[in-house]
């Protein structure tokens, strides 16, 4: 057998190596006391703003389909969004379309409320799991109380105070649509144009949103667990968002170096072999 | 001492950590080779995960949607809709597959239908906006700069240049293969910028995954701020 | 009030209001056997279609469901006396859209059902037959009942419907809590590993279109999060946010040379027109498709 050159060996490096390198990257970057301020970028700052408009007693509806599986990108948003609709003294119900996501962001609201003595039924509200987000809206928009009928607790949505007077989606002032998956552009098309729309979508989803937002379809948006750090330095809270943004930024140094060296690698390798031949 | 004694399995909350940890450690091992331990939790995991959705799919759908309606409420005519969805359950046979066709062709012609809603409501106000863009500097528009029209210029070349790269219908020649060479470039930077951000997306998952090994279960305090 | 309204607000629809609470009861339960045996004996019915029939009936109902959708969007909200004029975003189509919704929420839901019917299904013929490796599938089987229990008792005590004891709750709190949402969350954690690995082992720059890509990626990797605003704010002491409005050239360059202002332009002007082609690229060929399943053009889906 040929002896391998420095560089085939690089190439041929064992997976479980690069698995091991990753995990002490995070590790390492999760302990070590450093932490950097992010810069606000321009949709964090226009959805701090668009909620600063709000006045106490206005109602937003939060569209929240996450389930553990994005966990780590969406809790921090939604944790840091509630901490402002709460400080604001707005009114807020959630809506789910995803069976898990229903009982993640009622345990966590249940969780995040208690703590800021919220009310459940006075000040916010659970509508629980619909599987079919288009009609939902349609019927909402039409007739609030009798498509979502009653709330996670059985409660007739008549008799909730925290829906007084509420008739359909045009009584809300603003739609907060945290999801890992493609809803927003479902309530961009089918909400009444007045409702103001915000976006807290995982990373992977945020840069299709650009053009959203360019339109004004969408008034602003927090990226993943970075933008959660950025939310929450505005907000001057301490939230998750700032420890995972850090380790995030390294991680990153990471793979770019390691993308570098595996091209750097390759194309020593094609010279050595060029040389042989 | 009280470090250990606390990181011990004593409590029930912390009984329910370890759990967690175990089924986290189970999935790793992946990780290093496929294994029984991992295939176990695998298995554990898609029996959990179906399990927990007829909870919400039966109260929160069937239970609020059909039989307070129809029990409560007794409003009978919705009696009719579950024993036509049920139609769906035939899809296994080969003898009566095709009456589940009627049920899905009611859920394809509901989405087809409300679509031109989502086509006029989404797609257009991109349009609108597009053309709106102010391409010189005027008195209608005093707040415009130099810059502004630049990059305005900008923004719609891309666009044409993207979209001439879509177009398929005829040969692409000369100025116009020109031009859809450099939407492709173009192109790129869009997926350029998703592939950045999508690397950021899972770390971000790692990351909370380990944030819970270290500060729930090690116990080793991770702030924020 | 719309002819429809009308219709919907008719008491031929809703038990007499008379009957006691048991009575109702009865009668709801004889209906919806009624209504079971009606409908399933409809099939035999229906079996007895030639092929162009059955092709028929599909092809009718998947046009009317979209006929309604389309017909409640399209048609004017104001037109001739018998739409209503009193509301300006309703047309007389418009209150149908709550029963429509009711039921396209339930099949939803039966629909959801399916997935796990065909799985739970599946897993139980490897049982039954003892095929290779059964015993996973008893693993998945027992995990299914179990959690199934836990999560409907749950969700219907949430709602007062049966009894909240100590058990249940504690029960679901370990299935659900620190089970499946830990199992979940590091299943999909997993992908973080791979990605890491193809980056290295894969990603090649070997023409102008991944050079872009990947000097696109880097940017916007390290522009976007606060290591990118440290680099440029701290260790290199770059001037942060917007210029001042009278501010030289050079100024101005500083101020917007900031690797988080550089990811933020990328994003914005680079990518956002980008993105818009592709929508419009997806929204003409939603609608050609919207327009062709509409109609059973496409073949082999109805």
């Amino acid at each position: 057998m040929q002896p391998q050159t420095i560089w085939q060996r690089m190439l041929s490096i064992d997976r479980r190596l690069l698995y091991l390198l990753l995990f002490v990257n995070i590790v390492a970057f999760l302990v070590a006391p450093i932490r950097m301020t992010a810069s606000i970028s321009p949709p964090v700052q226009k959805f701090y703003d668009e909620i600063e408009k709000l006045k106490p007693g206005d109602l937003v509806m939060i569209s929240s389909n996450w389930s553990a599986s994005t966990l780590a990108e969406n809790q921090p948003q939604l944790e840091a969004v509630l901490n402002h609709l709460m400080r604001k003294g707005v009114r807020f119900t959630f809506i789910s379309i995803e069976a898990q996501s229903r009982d993640i962001s009622y345990r966590l609201a249940e969780r995040v409320t208690s703590a800021a003595g919220y009310k459940y039924g006075e000040q916010w509200a659970h509508f629980g799991f619909v599987p079919n987000l288009t009609v939902a809206i349609k019927g909402m928009v039409n007739d609030l109380p009798s498509t979502i009928k009653q709330d996670v607790r059985g409660t007739p949505i008549e008799k909730l105070p925290v829906l007084h007077g509420v008739k359909s989606l045009r009584d809300y002032q603003m739609v907060i649509d945290v999801t890992p998956s493609n809803t927003v552009p479902v309530w961009i098309s089918y909400s009444p144009k007045e409702l103001r729309i915000l976006y807290c979508p995982t990373s992977v989803m945020a840069a299709e949103a650009y053009t959203y937002l360019d339109s004004g379809q969408i008034k602003g948006m927090i990226t993943g667990a970075k933008g959660a750090q950025e939310y929450e330095q505005l907000l001057g809270i301490r939230g998750l968002g700032a420890p995972f943004a850090n380790a995030i930024s390294f991680s990153h140094v990471l793979i770019i170096i390691f993308i570098l060296l595996g091209n750097f690698a390759m194309l020593m390798q094609r010279r050595y072999e060029r040389r042989e031949v | 001492m009280d470090w250990f004694t606390e990181f011990l399995p004593r409590t029930p909350e912390r009984l329910s950590i370890w759990i967690g940890v175990i089924c986290t450690l189970a999935i790793y091992s992946l990780l290093y080779r496929e294994n029984p331990f991992y295939r176990f939790f695998e298995h554990m995991y898609i029996g959990l995960a179906a399990g927990y959705s007829l909870g919400p799919l039966f109260v929160d759908i069937i239970y609020r949607y059909w039989i307070e309606p129809i029990w409560v409420q007794g409003y009978w005519a919705w009696a009719f809709v579950v024993p036509y969805g049920m139609y769906l359950y035939f899809i296994f046979s080969e003898r009566y597959g095709w009456i589940s066709r009627i049920v899905i062709g009611t859920l394809i012609g509901a989405s087809a239908g409300l679509f031109f809603q989502e086509f006029s409501s989404r797609y257009l106000p991109q349009l609108n906006s597009t053309l709106k863009r102010p391409l010189w500097i005027s008195s209608a528009n005093p707040d415009i700069t130099g810059w502004d029209v630049f990059v305005n210029f900008l923004f719609i070349a891309i666009l044409i240049s993207v979209l001439t790269y879509f177009t398929f219908s005829y040969e692409q020649r000369g100025v116009i293969k020109r031009t859809a060479i450099l939407g492709r470039w173009f192109l790129m930077i869009g997926l350029g910028a998703i592939f950045g951000n999508t690397v950021m997306a899972r770390m971000a998952l790692l990351i909370g995954r380990i944030y819970y090994l270290l500060n729930d279960w090690l116990m080793i305090r991770i702030g924020g701020g | 009030m719309t002819p429809l309204t009308h219709l919907i607000a008719q008491s031929i629809w809703r038990l007499p209001e008379t009957l006691s609470k048991d009575q109702r009861y009865l009668y709801a339960s004889l209906i919806v056997l009624g209504a079971f045996v009606l409908v399933l004996g409809l099939i035999p019915v229906l079996q007895t279609l030639p092929p162009r029939g059955r092709r028929a009936v599909i092809v009718t109902v998947t046009f009317l469901a979209g006929l309604f959708f389309a017909a409640e969007f399209f048609l004017p909200v104001d037109w001739r006396s018998i739409f209503p004029k009193d509301d300006p975003t309703r047309n007389f189509l418009t209150p149908a859209i709550q029963p429509a919704q009711n039921v396209l929420q339930i099949i939803g839901a039966l629909a959801l059902g399916l997935g796990t019917y065909g799985l739970v299904r599946l897993h139980l013929r490897n049982v039954v037959q003892k095929r290779t490796q059964w015993g996973y599938s008893v693993v998945l089987l027992v995990a299914f009942v179990t959690m199934a229990t836990f999560s409907i008792w749950n969700t219907l005590a949430e709602k007062e419907l049966v009894k909240k004891t100590p058990f249940v709750e504690r029960g679901f709190s370990i299935l659900f809590d620190f089970t499946l949402v830990q199992l979940d969350a590091a299943m999909f954690s997993l992908i973080a590993f791979y990605i890491f690995s193809a980056a290295y082992r894969a990603f090649r720059i070997r023409s102008v279109e991944a050079s872009i890509l990947m000097f696109t990626a880097m940017v916007v990797m390290i522009g976007v999060v606060p290591l990118g605003a440290y680099i440029s704010y701290t260790l290199l002491g770059l001037p942060q946010g917007p210029a001042p409005a009278d501010a030289d050239l050079w100024t101005r360059i500083l101020h917007s040379a900031g690797l988080p202002t550089i990811a933020n332009w990328v994003l914005t002007t680079l990518n956002a027109p980008v993105q818009r082609a592709i929508e419009f690229g997806v929204g003409i060929g939603g609608l050609a498709m919207a327009i062709r399943l509409w109609l059973s053009l496409e073949r082999g889906v109805t």
